[in-house]
């Protein structure tokens, strides 16, 4: 599904002419498979994010070569992302990132928007994921008039509503409380058995690594060796 | 994504800020209304003057003063030259005037009338040139003639008579005499003659029309009265004078003051180049109303320029409108771009919604610019008879907005609105996801 061979990355730092490079991944090897549930765990700044990063487009690494569903996205442009992102893709972030003027319908809608889906069809899917997270009382609603357990779930509707093959979400859990987190890792849970969505989650939360099919620890921008699976962990199994 | 969820994510867009979308509106209408009034003077001016200088008829009229021969020497136009006038192709009519150089004391009601001269017109043409009347109708018959509208004013008096004067004259009877000298001696022939109608006020206002317009069958008549072409009197011999013959009924008639009547302006300078080649000497108004138009043409183009300079300065508004916009929603921006909009969508949305800032702002700027126009005709010719004492000649009119007038000044807003809008747009598909999801990397 996901494979990253070899995979570094370092950023430049200050100015031109002085500035300053800072490794942050190196010689990345990591496999996802198709259906699974991946966390991705490790310290601050031990290129977690980066990580994420890197799978989503956002920026691109200075060695090695990413696959994703056996397309090779390394030399991918802007243009070429933008329309693999919509179709490969859900996202899931650690503060939602809804659009504050749009309702909670509207937010929902838009990957359908921007792909261009009729409206009536766009209607159908929007509330039926409405449902789904079970917020079809607050679809007029704003961002701002929503709790923070009900806009990560408008996220998650957001992120599932084109029925993507991949989720990647970054700290989903981080700014929710426990009933909220029991509640959104209960929803992946469900909708990785039930559509078979693979999802990479970056975490630094225990809870949430233990729902994963695998761990992947990274320390100081590597691997390491060995990753745990959830019997290994010994964690929480959520069953819906 | 579909153009109509664009136009709808626009219009939301525009609704964050009502107040600033407003005033670029406002700027960008104020810019496309300026442009257009400043150019419809021109345009105004133009039309007002040119139809003020040179009428309908002047403009397709083609004056033809005699024919080159071959020997070098200029003749003047007979009945065959004036049939090959008629045979050129777009020429409406040839019309011409043939004065009749008798001293007529007119008469009428036995109340004798200023004395005045006499013009024969072909009647059949002129009306086909378009001719107009002031009352009455043309003369049919020999014993009909048309009068000027002046006629029987005395030439102390020089106002304009009113509309019952002149109809006054209609059906009216005149009395003349045709002198002529037989065998030394002085004989006078009494003619009579129904006024059928009166010629329309001259087009200038300072001339007075006092003439007597004769049909060609009342010339034919005079000039058997008198045994003379066009009716002239014979000389007798004086002390120091010999005797003087005109020239008899046996000799060609002449044409004078003869003009040929193009049936479209376009068409004139063709038969004015025709006319040269077949060696008629003529003038025609047309070659200089083409370098008149050109003068005019360039101050239009001026006032456009310095018009469009307007629009430019509300196009600092636009920039700076979609600037702030692309600033202030970095973060949508960036969330559409994280979850997959394509950069050209990107794009496409902000160059919209400056697109919809032009043509707004155009639509209202031309209502505007079509209500000052009317209202700059309405009121200037009230102001300046107010304040200046002075009488604007009815019909003129200071600003005419001819539709492709209001078709440049709103491509020019529409262009320059989209101009502004392009380097927001291509800054709004830079915006970096990453940055703006304020994500730790």
């Amino acid at each position: 599904m996901i494979q990253m061979k070899q995979v570094s990355h370092q950023f430049h730092i200050g100015k031109k002419g002085r500035e300053r490079i800072v490794p942050v991944l190196h010689h990345i090897d990591l496999t996802i498979n198709k259906g699974e549930i991946v966390a991705i765990v490790g310290r601050s700044g031990s290129g977690k994010s980066t990580l994420l990063n890197l799978m989503s487009g956002y920026i691109r690494p200075s060695e090695g070569e990413i696959e994703i569903r056996g397309k090779s996205v390394t030399n991918m442009s802007e243009g070429e992302w933008a329309d693999f992102r919509l179709e490969q893709y859900g996202f899931m972030f650690q503060s939602f990132q809804l659009i504050p003027s749009m309702t909670a319908y509207q937010n929902i809608e838009l990957p359908l928007v921007l792909k261009g889906v009729e409206p009536h069809r766009r209607k159908q899917q929007v509330q039926e994921m409405l449902r789904r997270v079970d917020l079809e009382e607050y679809a007029s609603h704003y961002p701002g008039e929503l709790s923070g357990g009900q806009q990560q779930r408008v996220s998650v509707a957001r992120a599932l509503v084109l029925d993507p093959p991949i989720v990647l979400a970054d700290e989903p859990t981080g700014s929710l409380d426990s009933e909220n987190e029991l509640q959104l890792l209960g929803l992946i849970h469900e909708l990785n058995r039930e559509r078979g969505t693979t999802f990479v989650i970056i975490t630094h939360d225990q809870q949430v690594a233990s729902i994963a099919n695998r761990t992947v620890t990274l320390a100081d921008g590597r691997l390491k060796p060995g990753g745990m699976s959830r019997k290994e962990q010994g964690g929480i199994i959520y069953e819906v | 994504m579909r153009f109509k969820d664009q136009l709808q994510f626009v219009r939301q867009n525009m609704k964050k800020n009502k107040s600033r979308l407003f005033m670029t509106v406002l700027a960008t209408a104020m810019g496309c209304a300026f442009l257009t009034v400043l150019a419809s003077v021109g345009f105004g001016l133009q039309q007002s003057i040119v139809d003020r200088m040179v009428g309908d008829r002047l403009v397709t009229s083609i004056s033809v003063y005699g024919k080159e021969q071959q020997d070098g020497v200029n003749r003047q136009l007979t009945k065959e030259n004036l049939d090959f006038l008629r045979s050129i192709e777009h020429v409406k009519s040839v019309t011409y005037k043939q004065f009749i150089p008798q001293p007529f004391e007119y008469s009428s009601d036995g109340q004798a009338l200023p004395s005045e001269n006499m013009q024969v017109l072909d009647f059949a043409e002129e009306s086909k040139a378009g001719l107009k009347l002031a009352a009455g109708a043309l003369p049919r018959q020999a014993s009909e003639v048309l009068v000027g509208y002046n006629f029987g004013q005395s030439y102390e008096d020089s106002e304009m008579p009113d509309q019952a004067a002149v109809e006054a004259w209609v059906g009216k009877t005149l009395q003349f005499d045709v002198l002529q000298y037989v065998g030394g001696k002085q004989e006078r022939t009494a003619v009579s003659v129904t006024i059928s109608g009166v010629k329309a006020a001259p087009a200038k206002e300072w001339q007075l029309d006092r003439t007597v317009y004769a049909p060609v069958e009342l010339r034919d008549q005079l000039e058997q009265i008198a045994g003379t072409r066009l009716a002239e009197m014979r000389r007798p011999a004086t002390g120091d004078q010999e005797a003087y013959e005109p020239p008899g009924l046996d000799t060609p008639l002449y044409y004078t003051e003869v003009a040929v009547i193009a049936d479209k302006v376009q068409q004139v300078k063709k038969i004015a180049e025709q006319l040269r080649e077949q060696g008629y000497y003529n003038y025609s108004i047309a070659d200089e109303l083409s370098q008149m138009n050109v003068m005019f043409t360039i101050m239009q183009i001026g006032l456009v320029f310095v018009g469009a300079i307007a629009v430019l300065i509300a196009s600092i508004g636009i920039y700076n409108t979609m600037t702030m916009a692309v600033t202030e929603r970095a973060q949508d921006i960036g969330i559409m771009k994280a979850i997959g909009a394509h950069p050209k969508v990107i794009r496409r949305i902000f160059l919209l919604e400056s697109a919809m800032i032009g043509v707004v702002g155009a639509a209202v700027g031309t209502l505007v610019a079509y209500v000052l126009s009317m209202a700059v005709n309405w009121g200037l010719p009230v102001l300046i008879k107010t304040f200046m004492e002075q009488q604007v000649p009815e019909g003129f009119r200071f600003s005419v907005i001819p539709l492709y007038l209001t078709v440049i000044s709103c491509t020019i807003s529409l262009g320059v609105a989209l101009l502004s809008g392009a380097r927001p747009a291509a800054r709004a598909t830079r915006v970096d996801v990453l940055r703006a999801l304020r994500r730790d990397i």
